[in-house]
């Protein structure tokens, strides 16, 4: 019974992958007779999407890679440390301050945008890698410092105190004591902050716009799609290049994904 | 918080560290306000241009690429739009301090034109089409290729002959009886869609009938002495009856604008009303059918055919903001005025300019004749010029419109345009 | 636990004296590039924002007028919002149940390591994966009026069904998209909160004789308390912000019936050229997200704090 229903619910998720992968390699009419069979497959409308000028996917998804990269570093040089302080120090300064973050977390980026705009402008940051990555950062933020600081309190303070006593400065403490110990909370943050940025698609739409010349995997699928909406020969093959190889790593590192959002979860 | 330690956040290292991230280079539109220009003195024009299934950005680059050759000393980057549209994008380039120094497609009314540069005194301006028409307080911010023609309706012939209709109707009450007949016959009647289309195809069709019961429409509702609903509502009733009787599809609100044509080209339905930029469509289209048209038809008693919906095809405006002034009006002006340019861009988006001979396919001559026999052209809904409402009055007329196929009365849904209207003035 | 009480005691080195103010400095530094930064793209867009909403900027003009609480009293009787909030509202109350029973019900059904319930996780999982926009491309090429279903259902003679024309179904499948793409991360997130149920605890049940239902709802689902209240306050806050679904799958049709306020905020922005008024739209959607979040936190402590007792 169990066993039965499961297999059934994969099926079900699983179809829509299954009709998009077999029609990027199939010609509208067929897709339009037949849209589950396997006649007539070719490989013409993917070679089409390949080079495809309005989307160069390969460009697309370096664009996107290096916001990715960019974010998380600097998201965990920003937030790891501010969340140790936070969680160490028993001063009321730092528990407002710890207050004053996790406000952020229910703050809707959506919402954000649109001012966001008028502050970048103003720091001359728009359409600009850097304001992209900076806001994105931003976002990053209220979250991880809660998750991070929730982490650094199960951590016992005996072993910065050992190293306070051997001389090591606060900073030197926290890099190389406590920081080494929070690669749980750190994986999990890193894969939630990259689902985030790699599949935002309403900041990238505006902070970089069309003047920048930008953009990531997802902007570019809209500018590619979203015209064509009913010509099914550029609507798949466009999809299925935008996720096959995000899906096929996260197939390849799933275990370390899944395992990952859990171990930090559960002691957060 | 009285701590005698500095200050409760010490900004400085912070800040500095801010800066260091963020000082590096310069910003990410490469002087906004100073001419771009590399060593080589060379310019760069950047231009937001609409993208449809017509009007690739590959032909777009191919457009300009001639301009580009004759002016060594100027580069066109076409860009294109992030948000739904151009007119979604530009309102987001102008509050981003990007504007682009060249616009396509959108008009000007109050609200862009002061962002726009008044080309009313270039002397090549004044000879575009509908420049007069277009005209914004006496002043000229928006010059175009051609024509669209946008009150024609688009038939399957062989339909008509199966159904026995030999003459295409003029009458809405003709309008009807082809219907019913087409219906019987076994074809959907008249193929609309979801999107954009179903409020721009209304428009569409009743612009020759209404122009002659309010010849000028927008201007009486900006100065309110008619309502847009309420003088909509004879039409918006007749466009329930025909979702009543199955003459339209009732879950067509489910299509998109390209499911649509792609609809109407496999033969599947009877009529199609659509602006002339269709005929670029068919000319490509593969089909074991022929297409003819007519102008939309009009009341009992009324002239036919009617003035026809005209809008400006490939609208250009120029941004009063541009460091390159000179580089974009030489731009603009070959655009408008080069017959090559012109005629590539008629022919790419299927639209007419009087005077200028391109090789036509027969559904575009027979276009070219309805607008040589129409006693005049219209603005249509947003309108243009002195004749324009509220920016996104198109949109919330189709919302509304959308309403007739999901169980609102007529009525509700002129209500709802003139709450729309109250609520923008 | 003993060190760790006894530290303080341990005599003071020499240089302990300078460190309270090395460390004052220390902690400054560490917390500030955070706090400035948050500070810059955060708050003070979020005060900006509350600035736009009493103007009525268009967006770009020199001079915009101050109108008060204008934008405020426009919302109120502003049909648009009106039927956007009620979606957005429905869509955040359906979807966080659905999100919820079907990520702690798959959760239950696939705990336990097996390569058969490692496969049904991935499964589960990868919609996550794909962005919103391009489930919502792929459903709507699926489900669209001439989309894949309904192909096959006229070829077979059937009638057309409205997944996306009729505003009700076109509810509903947005409803259901949004839970297929994300309860995948609910499964995950209520994985993890049952590995923390004793299972001693569980077994002791057994032993007395209860029975499955028994069991979860005396033993399992208390002690996943915390894991619920963090799901549905996820799902709440995630759901009242749905845009880019929006975007894909429907556009906000049929007739507006989809529109979320985040739609409407960035459409009466941009396209409108409205920007003040959007901008009251934000902060009311800032205030109602943060509110909800609020209340349903403060609920679910409260009914774990019953349990316990």
């Amino acid at each position: 019974m169990r066993k039965t229903f499961l297999w059934l619910s994969a099926v079900f998720m699983l179809v829509p992958l299954y009709v998009l992968t077999v029609n990027a390699f199939k010609g509208q009419q067929e897709i339009l007779a037949d849209p589950f069979g396997l006649a007539g497959l070719t490989l013409e409308p993917l070679a089409r999407a390949l080079t495809n000028p309005q989307f160069n996917v390969v460009k697309g998804y370096a664009i996107t890679l290096l916001f990715v990269v960019a974010v998380n570093v600097l998201s965990v040089v920003l937030a790891a440390p501010a969340a140790y302080v936070i969680a160490r120090s028993p001063k009321r300064r730092f528990r407002v301050l710890m207050l004053f973050f996790l406000a952020g977390t229910f703050i809707p980026g959506q919402v954000l945008v649109i001012p966001v705009v008028y502050v970048l402008k103003t720091l001359g940051l728009m359409g600009t890698i850097r304001g992209f990555v900076l806001f994105e950062t931003t976002l990053t933020l209220p979250f991880s410092i809660f998750l991070y600081a929730g982490y650094i309190a199960t951590i016992p303070a005996v072993l910065d105190q050992a190293a306070a006593v051997d001389g090591a400065g606060r900073l030197r403490t926290f890099w190389q004591i406590v920081f080494p110990l929070m690669r749980p909370a750190v994986a999990t943050m890193v894969i939630l902050n990259t689902f985030s940025v790699w599949n935002d698609f309403v900041n990238p739409q505006i902070i970089l716009g069309p003047g920048s010349g930008l953009y990531t995997v997802t902007t570019g699928v809209y500018a590619a799609v979203s015209q064509y909406a009913t010509d099914y020969t550029v609507v798949f093959p466009t999809l299925l290049l935008a996720i096959a190889p995000l899906l096929v790593f996260f197939v390849f590192m799933q275990r370390h994904i899944i395992s990952g959002l859990t171990a930090g979860a559960t002691k957060g | 918080m009285r701590s005698p330690r500095p200050s409760l956040f010490p900004l400085w290292p912070a800040l500095g560290s801010l800066l260091l991230l963020t000082g590096c280079g310069g910003g990410g539109f490469a002087g906004d306000s100073q001419a771009r220009q590399d060593e080589n003195g060379q310019v760069t024009v950047r231009m937001l241009v609409n993208i449809s299934p017509n009007l690739t950005q590959a032909y777009w680059d191919g457009l300009v690429k001639p301009f580009e050759q004759a002016n060594p000393g100027i580069d066109v980057k076409i860009e294109a739009p992030t948000g739904k549209g151009v007119a979604d994008t530009l309102p987001q380039q102008l509050a981003a301090g990007n504007a682009p120094d060249v616009v396509e497609t959108l008009m000007a009314d109050e609200t862009l034109a002061k962002q726009m540069l008044d080309l009313t005194d270039q002397p090549w301006a004044k000879d575009t089409p509908l420049a007069e028409q277009a005209k914004l307080g006496g002043r000229i911010y928006t010059v175009g290729v051609g024509v669209q023609a946008q009150s024609l309706v688009f038939y399957n012939k062989t339909a008509f002959d199966k159904a026995g209709i030999e003459l295409p109707p003029t009458t809405f009450d003709e309008f009807d009886a082809a219907m019913g007949k087409l219906r019987t016959a076994g074809y959907l009647p008249l193929q609309t869609g979801g999107d954009f289309l179903t409020g721009l195809q209304l428009l569409q069709l009743t612009n020759p009938s209404r122009a002659q019961t309010h010849p000028t429409w927008q201007q009486d509702v900006k100065a309110g002495t008619i309502k847009a609903g309420e003088s909509m509502l004879p039409h918006l009733e007749r466009y329930r009856t025909w979702i009543d009787k199955g003459y339209v599809d009732k879950n067509a609100l489910g299509m998109k604008y390209a499911d649509a044509e792609t609809a109407f080209l496999s033969g599947k339905s009877g009529m199609y009303v659509m602006g002339s930029w269709f005929t670029a469509t068919e000319a490509k289209a593969d089909k074991d059918f022929e297409v003819g048209v007519f102008p939309a038809p009009v009341d009992e008693g009324q002239q036919h055919p009617g003035p026809q919906g005209a809008t400006l095809a490939a609208p250009y405006m120029i941004l009063k903001s541009t460091p390159n002034k000179d580089a974009a009006l030489k731009l603009v002006q070959w655009l408008v005025t080069d017959p090559a340019a012109v005629k590539s861009q008629l022919a790419q988006d299927g639209n007419f300019r009087t005077g200028v001979e391109r090789d036509f396919t027969p559904l575009e001559k027979e276009v070219q004749a309805i607008l040589d026999a129409a006693p005049a052209g219209v603005p249509q809904g947003e309108g243009y010029g002195d004749a324009s409402l509220p920016k996104g009055f198109n949109s919330a007329w189709n919302t509304e419109v959308q309403g007739l196929y999901v169980g609102k009365s007529p009525k509700d849904v002129a209500e709802g345009v003139d709450r729309w209207l109250a609520g923008r003035s | 636990m003993t060190l760790t009480r006894e530290a303080p005691v341990v005599a003071a080195p020499p240089a302990a004296r300078t460190r309270p103010r090395r460390d004052g400095l220390a902690n400054a530094l560490m917390v500030a590039p955070a706090t400035v930064l948050y500070t810059v793209m955060l708050i003070v867009p979020v005060g900006l924002a509350f600035y736009l909403s009493l103007t009525d900027w268009d967006g770009f003009s020199a001079n915009p007028a101050f109108v008060g609480a204008g934008n405020y009293a426009d919302l109120l009787d502003d049909p648009e919002l009106r039927r956007a909030a009620a979606v957005t509202l429905l869509i955040a109350a359906a979807g966080t149940a659905g999100l919820n029973l079907l990520g702690l019900g798959f959760a239950l059904l696939v705990n336990g390591a097996s390569r058969a319930n490692t496969f049904f996780r991935i499964v589960l999982f990868y919609p996550h994966v794909l962005s919103a926009l391009v489930v919502g491309f792929l459903w709507s090429a699926i489900l669209g009026t001439s989309g894949a279903v309904n192909n096959l259902v006229t070829s077979w003679g059937g009638e057309v069904l409205p997944f996306l024309s009729d505003p009700e179904w076109a509810t509903v499948t947005m409803i259901a998209v949004l839970v297929w793409a994300g309860f995948g991360v609910n499964v995950v997130l209520y994985l993890a909160g049952l590995q923390a149920v004793p299972h001693s605890l569980i077994e002791a049940a057994r032993i007395d004789g209860a029975t499955r239902w028994q069991v979860f709802r005396n033993v399992t689902l208390p002690a996943l308390g915390p894991s619920v209240t963090v799901n549905i306050v996820l799902s709440l806050v995630t759901l009242l912000k749905t845009y880019d679904l929006v975007v894909s799958l429907t556009a906000g049709g049929p007739a507006g019936q989809t529109q979320t306020v985040a739609y409407l905020i960035l459409w009466n922005s941009f396209h409108d050229a409205r920007l003040g008024f959007g901008s009251a739209q934000s902060v009311i959607l800032m205030l109602v997200t943060a509110a909800l979040a609020f209340v349903v936190t403060r609920l679910r402590r409260r009914g774990e704090l019953a349990v316990h007792q």
